[in-house]
């Protein structure tokens, strides 16, 4: 029994993961004329990583201007942070993809690291 | 009669704190990217670094949850330049896969057939909620068949979990 809990204890803390919600934001109005805001929750557990890199993307990747408190913001490890993001009018038509991506440090190893990317579609 | 005081003064007490206590709960479409397994490169010849496990490597396994079904794409692009490496002068040729691996719905081995690739880019549609593991595989080979110079390598990996 206890051999069984520490194999599992042993998985589980090799695990890493990457989350962020809401699947489809809506854009709102803000405070400010002319801009839209929406707010998306990221949720770290990652160890490895602690720096995730916000985009906002058009339907064929390009890159569309936003701002945001960071465009890489420092999330703690099983920590979740919530970051508004906003977007000019005149941007609103061509922005469709909000993501995450986490940074990864340069290994010392002779290894393959994994970055992983969340995008969130922005409700039209 | 000292005894039944006490008794009736907790039995109110603990009646007056039976408040309702509701757990609430929210269930929605959410992507999790698990990175379970980083790969390691094997060097089975002077030349070549490899993740394949013939060659000495392990591949790289990365779990994709999703909340809820046909939600969600997931997209792999295994590497095809090194992060990090010592000075290389010559080209260096890299292949790589993603496969499906184990799965928590039996159905979802049909991603594995309905994937979609181009370039070093492996796409799934994730059209049912559970877990999906999916195994990366990364191959370099140096020059012709130059000496890889001694240093360390890394090269990465990008798991996407894209909303449809």
């Amino acid at each position: 029994m206890y051999r069984q809990v520490i194999i599992a204890v042993c998985l589980c803390s090799s695990l890493h993961a990457h989350e962020m919600t809401p699947a489809y934001p809506k854009l709102e109005s803000s405070y400010i004329k002319g801009v839209s805001v929406t707010n998306l929750k990221i949720f770290n557990r990652r160890s490895d990583v602690s720096w995730y890199e916000i985009g906002v993307f058009t339907d064929n990747w390009k890159p569309v201007p936003f701002a945001s408190t960071a465009n890489i913001i420092e999330v703690g490890y099983n920590k979740k942070k919530i970051f508004d993001v906003y977007i000019r009018s005149r941007d609103i038509a061509k922005a469709v993809y909000i993501c995450t991506e986490s940074k990864v440090f340069k290994g010392k190893e002779q290894v393959t690291l994994i970055a992983s990317r969340i995008c969130s579609k922005i409700k039209k | 009669m000292k005894k039944i005081v006490p008794l009736i003064f907790l039995l109110s007490t603990s009646s007056a704190m039976a408040i309702d206590s509701p757990i609430t709960g929210q269930v929605q479409p959410k992507c999790s990217v698990w990175t379970e397994t980083s790969g390691v490169y094997g060097h089975p010849l002077p030349y070549k670094l490899s993740t394949v496990p013939a060659d000495g490597g392990v591949p790289a396994s990365i779990r994709i949850d999703v909340a809820q079904a046909d939600y969600y794409k997931a997209k792999f692009t295994h590497p095809n330049s090194f992060s990090s490496s010592p000075t290389l002068n010559d080209a260096v040729a890299w292949t790589g896969s993603t496969v499906v691996g184990q799965v928590s719905v039996s159905d979802m081995s049909a991603y594995e057939a309905a994937k979609v690739t181009y370039n070093n880019v492996t796409e799934f549609n994730l059209t049912l909620a559970g877990s999906t593991w999916f195994t990366v595989a990364s191959t370099a080979q140096y020059g012709s068949t130059k000496s890889l110079p001694a240093g360390n390598y890394t090269a990465l990996i990008v798991a996407e979990c894209i909303a449809k």
